[in-house]
């Protein structure tokens, strides 16, 4: 049990952020938005704004700062702001106003005038179903509709028209912003190397990219520098707009310019996750066993189509044994603010609905769903036949069963004074993923190691996780090792994203920790080394030979050096030929609801989850924590509402609420701790996702169990559960 | 945020005598400034006005100044005041806010608060897009076509409940209202909130010593536990002799553009036994008025329940 190495630094407020950094003669930055959900911008009246006090210089479409297309491999096209005269969304970034202070440049920025062409807005999910396009292919190739049928069955409907038992429902959920305490913000610097840009992000080598296309430079003159992140969830993978515009005014001001999204802004001028509605079909026999399955996706996405919530692949393919399913993804295009990748993307909310989908079959058969889930437990995906590396979510069911009271659980749940108690279950799953990573090991003379990659730890642990596999590897102490991130100076690697850093940058680790072993004792056996002619090994710390022994610090000085490095790289290889990966677990939940006044708080809850190798206990359970509290807020708390002028109704954290401490109660979390050494070296799967995927099905199927109420969309509010 | 003049006054005198908008706790008012809501060339702090002292002896005193947490805390505070002090915003920022701007807050109506959309109460006639808007947490009481806006406060409704005066100085002299009669509904002119004077300070709080203020409670409703406006909350008070009710306030938070007192409800209960037969029947009147809109409904069901739950919280005793 290792703490967080950054955590001194982070509530002694000394971390510094992005945003942290100032520079002499720094100029402040801020956005202007737009007010109409589509359109032209016939005009923008910036008279008043340019004679502000201290205003530098304001940009908009017609005056714009030079920023070019960007596209990058991993991201695709990435949106750069004031380019075209064209609205998409309400609360698109359309100016920019810089200024010698921050005050000014905000004041300044309310003083310009716009003028539109406002155009007919499509902005409701509902309406946009009737017109959905077929998602374009997954990344894999796979089409967006599939249907896997078991031999002689002609088609879905004759499977169903076979099962004995049938339920079918349409689910829902909201959209929702990443709403990360730091918002998304950006220092610009120019010198004569380039640009340094200081801006939380996910990957340093991603801002790289994506501001050398928009700038027009190489990469080479790209400098991107994030040694701390407030919180990414995947809402700061692309470029920020202010991280594009601060790069851009500084250049052009020639001067550092610090720019930073308001709050109510983030809410629009980044992106989010989208709405999505599901219908659910599930055929069984008497026995509970799955004929059929069926699983119909809708999601929003911008008039861009940049991105898909892919809810219906991911998971009902992956959950259950059936011998026949069809899915499908269609995506229905809205000028709403962009959707993009948010803790658990598709996951979270299609395990929403078929956790849900499968505790009203377990109400059907009279049955409990953890028996009903058992039954239909999966080797493998449906229709593949790479069967998993390592599953025991039979396991997590019966410890989590064991650890949270489960055999006192009633279908008609209980009372506890006013108070009506249900239980609620479901079953969570992540694919285990792993991205190309290098990273560089440094030993040094004053027997100390520095392990460095680029990638970031946005609260993920993976600091923490660098220095004890940086430990492990080479064989000292983890507080010998200082783990550095956040940096495009570093090599490649550790982006956080998709559950990967810890399986991709800790297998990169070992290498270079390999890899500079081998080098040091190349070193000490050389010619004029203190262990010429012997043979040498290498054992804790040390360099071991002919009856004596250095330490590799005390060998760097005595050949005069300060430090010797090595770069290890790693990537995923042909494991995905041979298995399918994932990280699986069961999520229990305890929730009371009001007898009158109808609100549900969550009051006991449990995850069990088999993840791989936990390489340190109690970051990982931070990260499952905090996990479990999202799917509480998806459940219960969080809905951006986009009124039918897409202009959100709820941009501020009063109104777009998440929870707080009194509405979470104490977490249990457990490990099963099956290392997955056919996926990686180190054995660790992901857990950064894994935590939020079943919660909110575990929390509106408790709700079910308390109340007899099925609520089929999430956030689950008073008004559902009001019943005269 | 516009620039903006920054004084502090040291004597009331001094502070009635300089044109300019109140500053207490700031809790409002700073975030609305930067929010351009509200652009005040001129602000007075009044923080070092001697506006302060809890006094429990006759009833309830409180200087102006007094702070939300320090009321809260302070013994033999009336527990509807303390318990709905305690359920308001957040310990930080209970710790600033005044009492006497507690009562003046803006709503937190989202159309107020963006000075990008039409709003009657920030700029008269210029529309109310809530009434057929975004409008779950809006009023099904006291509400015009021009404006359907909560009042976000929750003690001055259990202050309500409890027949409280304000003190109001002015250069032309001190007067005192009853605050049930101090909020103006909005009708046409939402822009005016209250009966407040140009130039008019509160100095005082006071609520009279009645048999059923201390026997009296506060329940808030809301869409989390901790820090967020009600949906729906309720005062009630009762003054309670051999299991039979002798009289009784309520008052509801959360539902309507002004605190509301609920006289039918109060005349209901008055006679009655205690029990939940009483509290349902006389809860059945609260909404006979009720002006419901598209996203607020709900609200109708959810007050009789909140009061019925207030009322038997407040007789059975202790809180659950």
């Amino acid at each position: 049990m290792t703490s967080r190495v950054d955590a001194p630094l982070k509530v002694t407020g000394q971390a510094r952020y992005g945003a942290d950094h100032n520079f002499p003669g720094m100029a402040y930055g801020y956005l202007v938005l737009s007010t109409i959900a589509r359109g032209r911008i016939v005009a923008m009246d910036v008279t008043a704004a340019k004679s502000a006090p201290g205003v530098l210089g304001v940009y908009s479409p017609f005056d714009p700062l030079e920023l070019h297309a960007v596209s990058t491999p991993m991201l695709g096209e990435t949106w750069v702001p004031l380019q075209d005269d064209q609205v998409a969304y309400y609360g698109q970034a359309i100016g920019f106003v810089v200024a010698e202070t921050f005050e000014q440049a905000r004041d300044a920025a309310m003083l310009v005038e716009v003028s539109y062409q406002a155009l007919p807005a499509a902005t409701s999910m509902a309406d946009g179903m009737a017109t959905a396009e077929d998602a374009p292919p997954s990344r894999d190739g796979s089409p967006s509709s599939l249907e896997i049928l078991a031999p002689g069955v002609e088609s879905i409907d004759e499977a169903f028209a076979a099962s004995p038992v049938v339920v079918e429902a349409t689910y829902s959920t909201a959209p929702q912003n990443h709403a990360a305490m730091e918002p998304h913000s950006a220092v610009a610097v120019w010198g004569d190397g380039g640009v340094t840009v200081y801006s939380g992000n996910q990957g340093a080598m991603l801002q790289v990219m994506e501001l050398a296309a928009a700038l027009g430079v190489g990469p080479e003159r790209v400098h991107a520098v994030n040694p701390f992140v407030g919180g990414a969830f995947g809402g700061k993978g692309r470029t920020s707009a202010p991280a594009f515009l601060a790069a851009a005014a500084a250049r052009a001001l020639g001067r550092p310019v610090k720019a930073a999204l308001a709050r109510e802004q983030v809410f629009t001028a980044t992106a989010g996750r989208a709405a999505t509605v599901q219908k659910l079909t599930l055929g069984a026999d008497h026995q509970g066993t799955l004929i059929a399955m069926r699983h119909d996706s809708w999601c929003s996405t911008a008039m861009d189509r940049s991105f898909v919530e892919p809810t219906s692949h991911g998971t009902s393919r992956e959950y259950y044994a059936t011998q026949n399913l069809a899915l499908s993804q269609k995506i229905v295009p809205l000028n709403l603010p962009p959707t993009t990748f948010m803790r658990a993307p598709g996951e979270a909310p299609g395990s929403f609905a078929l956790e849900s989908a499968i505790d009203e079959l377990a109400v059907a058969l009279n049955m409990d769903p953890i028996e009903l889930r058992l039954r239909n437990n999966a080797t493998a995906p449906v229709g593949k036949d790479l069967q998993w590396s390592s599953k025991h979510l039979d396991e997590c069911f019966h410890v989590g069963a064991a650890r949270f009271g489960w055999a006192q659980r009633t279908p008609q749940g209980r009372t506890d004074g006013d108070w009506l108690v249900g239980m609620g279950v479901a079953s969570a799953l992540f694919p285990a993923l792993r991205f190309p990573a290098s990273v560089e090991i440094t030993l040094r003379a004053d027997d100390t190691a520095v392990v460095s990659t680029g990638g970031s730890d946005p609260g993920t642990g993976l600091l923490t996780v660098l220095s004890l596999v940086g430990g492990e590897s080479l064989d000292i102490a983890a507080d010998r090792v200082t783990p550095r991130l956040g940096d495009s100076a570093y090599p490649p690697g550790g982006m956080s994203a998709g559950s990967t850093a810890t399986a991709s940058a800790s297998t990169a680790v070992m290498i270079a920790a390999t890899q500079v072993i081998d080098d040091l004792l190349g070193l000490a056996s050389a010619p004029d080394a203190p262990f010429h002619g012997v043979e040498v090994s290498y054992e804790g710390g040390r360099v071991l030979g002919g009856g004596r022994s250095l330490s590799f610090g005390e060998l760097l000085r005595a050949l005069d050096r300060e430090s010797l490095s090595a770069t290890g790289s790693s990537a995923p290889g042909d494991e995905y030929t041979k298995h399918s990966f994932s990280s699986f677990g069961a999520q229990f939940c305890e929730v009371r609801v009001h007898r009158w006044t109808r609100e549900a708080r969550v009051s006991r809850m449990l995850g069990v989850f088999d993840a791989g190798r936990i390489i340190n206990e109690k970051t990982a359970r931070s990260q499952i924590a905090g996990g479990m509290i999202w799917g509480v807020s998806a459940a219960l708390h969080e809905a951006l509402e986009f009124e039918a002028g897409g202009r959100p109704a709820n941009a501020d954290l009063a109104g777009y609420l998440v929870p707080v401490n009194a509405d979470i109660p104490d977490i249990d979390v457990h490990f099963l701790r099956y290392p997955d050494t056919l996926h990686n070296a180190v054995g660790a799967k992901g857990i950064g996702e894994i935590g939020t995927v079943g919660m909110a099905a575990a929390v509106a199927n408790a709700v079910y169990n308390a109340t007899g109420i099925r609520v089929r969309h999430i956030p689950i509010t008073i008004e559902d559960l009001l019943i005269d | 945020m516009r620039p903006f003049e920054l004084t502090a006054p040291a004597t009331v005198d001094a502070a009635l005598a300089t044109p300019g908008t109140f500053l207490a706790g700031g809790t409002t008012l700073v975030d609305l400034m930067k929010l351009n809501v509200l652009t005040p060339q001129h602000v007075l702090d009044i923080n070092e006005l001697p506006l302060r002292g809890i006094d429990t002896s006759a009833g309830l005193r409180v200087g102006a100044l007094e702070r939300m947490a320090d009321i809260a805390a302070h013994p033999g505070v009336y527990p509807a005041i303390s318990r709905a002090l305690l359920l308001s915003a957040s310990q930080q920022l209970r710790n600033m806010a005044s009492i006497g701007g507690n009562l003046l807050q803006r709503t937190r109506c989202t159309y107020f608060r963006d000075v990008a959309m039409p709003c009657n109460k920030r700029e008269p006639g210029s529309g109310c897009p809530a009434v057929n808007g975004a409008n779950r947490m809006h009023a099904i009481f006291g509400a015009s076509e021009h404006c359907v806006a909560t009042h976000a406060s929750d003690v001055a409704v259990a202050l309500v409940a409890l027949d409280a005066e304000i003190r109001l100085v002015s250069e032309d002299g001190e007067r005192v209202v009853a605050l049930r009669d101090f909020y103006r509904q909005p009708g046409d002119t939402p822009d005016v909130e209250n009966d407040l004077r140009p130039g008019e300070l509160i100095t005082e709080v006071h609520v009279p010593r009645k048999d059923w203020a201390a026997h009296s409670t506060y329940v808030k409703v809301r869409d989390r536990q901790s820090y967020e406006f009600a949906l729906c909350s309720a005062a009630v008070a009762l003054d309670v002799q051999d299991g039979r009710i002798v009289d009784a306030r309520v008052a509801a938070g959360g539902v309507a553009t002004v605190p509301w007192r609920l006289p039918a409800v109060e005349e209901s209960l008055r006679g009655k036994p205690v029990g939940l037969a009483s509290f349902e029947e006389a809860a059945s009147k609260a909404v006979d008025t009720a002006e419901l809109l598209a996203g607020n409904a709900f609200k109708a069901s959810l007050l009789k329940r909140t009061i019925v739950r207030a009322l038997l919280e407040l007789t059975e005793g202790g809180l659950r």
